[in-house]
């Protein structure tokens, strides 16, 4: 088994739940409902839980701490999608990138449950409670406000449209995907990809918006090997201002 | 605004600053009670309600704001209008006892699930099911079927049980990792051997 | 966290005398026997009336209270503090949702509220107007706001009101969480390195005038609360309430070897009572009148989400749902 394929799909996912727990973690305080609140903030601590729990695998394969890892590397050295990193802006664009990073996620780690890394099966196996609520939560919003006033599905399809080449660079293909498939560690970006479509297709029939077509679209790839837009690196600097303030002392 | 914290500096310039626009009239959503079982074999109990457009956003909604910290199995929510209430007693008076005669109605029994305050101030707690047409006679037929089991309860609740959104038998495992979600438990926090190690150190110096 | 003592000031207690004389007396048993009082029962006017500004004032309290500590959600060092920070936050707002709804049993539905507090017609605790400058002021509120906060929600908590006291048992549960967070991160502080102790003794210094206003004016010059003592609404007085912090953190404070700035803190061994330079309360009032550093700034952020937020719940409107008390 090739430990640089497995590590390069761990750092990917890690920092994925990372950056993407983070930016809906600005949320808390700020929601649109009290509830919705708690629950959008509920899952941000699950993707920064989950985040943590494969940087602890990776620990285990030789990686630094993951404390370390997250709050001290640059953007550069960062593998997670552009997708999570942009920046939140209203609540439309926030829940639609939820949609389509989770429905991605579910599968990712649903596939992941029968992988040959054993620990990294076992994990799969352990989040999916957590996934289930993910994406229920995503497809009962997403149902709700996508077939409700104008100006929800109005808002719902510009941020679907605009975030629709940002969520096709998720499945940006590594160097390893040869690999990884042959290891019997992960199927695959483009098997995934293939999945989520269907899924997002069938939540997207049951409201008034429209599918945008995968064909026209470009992937915002790069993200993967660490070409970020300009806003990860303030992500990260605002990340760790604590933490940087003395790497070495205990917080 | 320029403020201490990053997050509110990016919040969008909206409408007036410090103008506050009346609410719309009807700018209030429906209320859901929530409901839930905090392990196997033990009742369901009244956590609480949570604002909500419809059943399922309340199942969703009402998961992380009653349930995400100590234990659960399950959880099911009920429009609050759907909630039939029996009047409330105190000391010695079982509201039980101030509940009509209602039987044989006409009509299809329907099963309807049947609550009881035990304690002024304490949650509402799941005691049974009953078959009934109406909800009076659902209320009536628990204390027939003697679902209190005799003791004193000061108020009864019924609610049709097809107005209930319950926890699918395969959405059980939205608590699969509650138990280690540890982050949110007092016992994670214990400082005592740093703060002793503290101690020490400063007696020295 | 709540603090209290800025809510009672100036009641009438006028309408109490118009009341039907069969239905208070038996109301007053009943709270006389221990018996809590649920929403469907009878009560005097000012007893909801007292009973909606208070809890809907610790339900402000919660959802401002989210703000000072959120300032800091981003910048949380570390994994452990991260996660512990976004589910304390998350919890303000959670206390807030049980709050408000526990004040919606008493007739006020909750857009009702929140129009108040945006308004400035309602009130919450002061202490949340002042700013979060560093990492170690945010552990300070963690740590001994909450401890706070816990001493006078567990008094609220014996208190009459059903509705009010299920809110509150679910809430002194979760606030302890809260408070051996806080303490577990001054802790680090205090045994860190000499920049980390500096800012926490920063924080201490910048924190205690606000601290000793927590618990609102002193029983001296605060206003009549027999009533609603006898009404078991108000369950402690301010002055007893601060003493029994002081009495519980004061020796914690200087066993991690910070200072506190008031030369006068001493506790008398003979009564057990603290003493202490009085408050400026002439500066509590102030800021409780919308004059202190951050009222703005909160008010406005919370406009904000609002108005941002109107859109959703315009879509979740529907004709098939309607806003009705909730029960319990």
């Amino acid at each position: 088994m090739s430990n640089l394929a497995l590590k390069e799909l761990l750092y990917k996912m890690a920092d994925d739940l990372l950056v993407f727990g983070h930016r809906n973690s600005e949320w808390t305080g700020f929601g649109p409902l009290l509830e919705e609140d708690i629950a959008f903030s509920s899952m941000a601590q699950d993707k920064i839980g989950q985040s943590q729990a494969l940087y602890q695998l990776l620990h285990q394969l030789g990686e630094q701490e993951p404390d370390t890892v997250a709050f001290t590397r640059n953007a550069n050295q960062f593998h997670n999608c552009t997708l999570v990193e942009l920046p939140n802006r209203e609540y439309d664009f926030s829940l639609v990138r939820h949609f389509l990073f989770d429905t991605a996620d579910a599968l990712r780690w649903q596939m992941l449950m029968q992988c040959s890394y054993t620990p990294l099966a076992q994990l799969a196996a352990k989040v999916r409670g957590e996934l289930r609520y993910h994406t229920l939560h995503a497809n009962t919003w997403i149902k709700q406000l996508g077939s409700a006033t104008e100006e929800s599905i109005g808002r719902l399809q510009q941020s679907l449209n605009e975030l629709a080449p940002y969520a096709l660079g998720m499945f940006e293909r590594s160097p390893y995907e040869d690999q990884l498939m042959a290891d019997k560690i992960f199927e695959g970006e483009k098997a995934l990809e293939a999945r989520w479509q269907q899924a997002i297709e069938k939540t997207l029939a049951q409201t008034q918006l429209t599918l945008p077509d995968w064909k026209i679209q470009t992937p915002h790839v790069g993200g993967r090997v660490g070409q970020h837009t300009e806003h990860l690196q303030p992500l990260l600097d605002e990340m760790s201002e604590v933490f940087r303030i003395d790497p070495g002392a205990e917080w | 605004m320029n403020s201490l914290d990053p997050r509110v500096n990016r919040l969008p310039a909206i409408g007036q600053p410090g103008q506050i626009l009346p609410k719309a009239a009807l700018d209030q959503l429906g209320t859901f009670e929530v409901f839930v079982q905090p392990k196997d074999g033990k009742p369901f109990q009244h956590e609480g309600i949570v604002h909500a457009a419809n059943r399922e956003l309340a199942f969703v909604l009402a998961k992380e704001a009653f349930t995400r910290r100590f234990l659960c199995t399950s959880l099911f929510v009920a429009d609050t209008r759907h909630v039939y209430v029996s009047p409330t007693t105190e000391g010695n008076t079982n509201a039980m006892d101030q509940l009509a005669e209602v039987i044989n109605q006409p009509g299809t029994a329907e099963a309807y699930d049947i609550f009881v305050l035990p304690k002024r101030g304490k949650q509402h707690v799941h005691v049974g099911q009953v078959q009934a047409v109406l909800p009076q006679e659902a209320m009536w037929k628990a204390k027939q079927q003697n679902l209190h089991q005799g003791k004193v309860v000061y108020n009864v609740w019924a609610i049709r049980t097809a107005d209930i959104r319950f926890t699918t038998e395969e959405e059980k495992d939205l608590w699969l990792t509650l138990p280690e979600k540890k982050f949110r438990d007092a016992s994670d926090y214990k400082g005592g051997d740093k703060l002793k190690e503290f101690l020490e150190r400063s007696k020295t110096t | 966290m709540y603090g209290g003592g800025n809510t009672f000031e100036g009641i009438k207690t006028d309408s109490v005398a118009q009341e039907d004389p069969a239905k208070l007396a038996e109301f007053e048993a009943r709270i006389a026997r221990g018996e809590k009082i649920e929403p469907t029962d009878w009560m005097p006017q000012l007893y909801r009336k007292q009973l909606i500004r208070m809890i809907e004032q610790h339900a402000h309290s919660e959802i401002i209270g989210a703000l000072p500590e959120g300032t800091w959600i981003t910048r949380a060092p570390g994994f452990r503090r991260k996660m512990a920070l976004m589910a304390k936050v998350q919890d303000e707002v959670g206390h807030a949702q049980l709050l408000y709804s526990a004040a919606e049993t008493l007739g006020k539905s909750r857009e009702k509220m929140i129009e108040d507090l945006l308004s400035g017609k309602s009130k919450y605790s002061n202490i949340f107007n002042y700013p979060t400058f560093t990492w170690a002021d945010c552990c300070f509120i963690s740590w001994l706001v909450d401890a706070g906060a816990i001493v006078n929600q567990l008094a609220n908590a014996k208190g009459s009101y059903g509705p009010y006291c299920r809110a509150l048992d679910r809430i002194c549960a979760e606030e302890s969480f809260h408070l051996k967070y806080g303490h577990h991160c001054v802790i680090y502080l205090a045994s860190g390195t000499a920049k980390q102790r500096q800012m926490f003794q920063d924080a201490i210094n910048r924190w205690w005038a606000p601290m000793m206003h927590f618990f609102g004016p002193s029983d001296k010059i605060s206003a009549h609360t027999e009533v609603l003592m006898r009404w078991k609404v108000k369950m402690a007085t301010n002055d007893d309430m601060r003493n029994q912090f002081l009495d519980m953190y004061v020796p914690k404070i200087w066993e991690l070897g910070f200072t506190i700035p008031d030369p006068n803190l001493k506790k008398n061994a003979e009564t057990g009572k603290w003493a202490y330079t009085e408050p400026d309360w002439e500066e509590f009032k102030r800021v409780i009148n919308g004059d202190g550093p951050c009222n703005k700034e909160r008010l406005e952020v919370r406009r904000v989400a609002e108005e941002r937020g109107k859109w959703v719940r315009e879509a979740l409107k529907s004709p098939k749902t309607a806003y009705v008390t909730p029960l319990a």
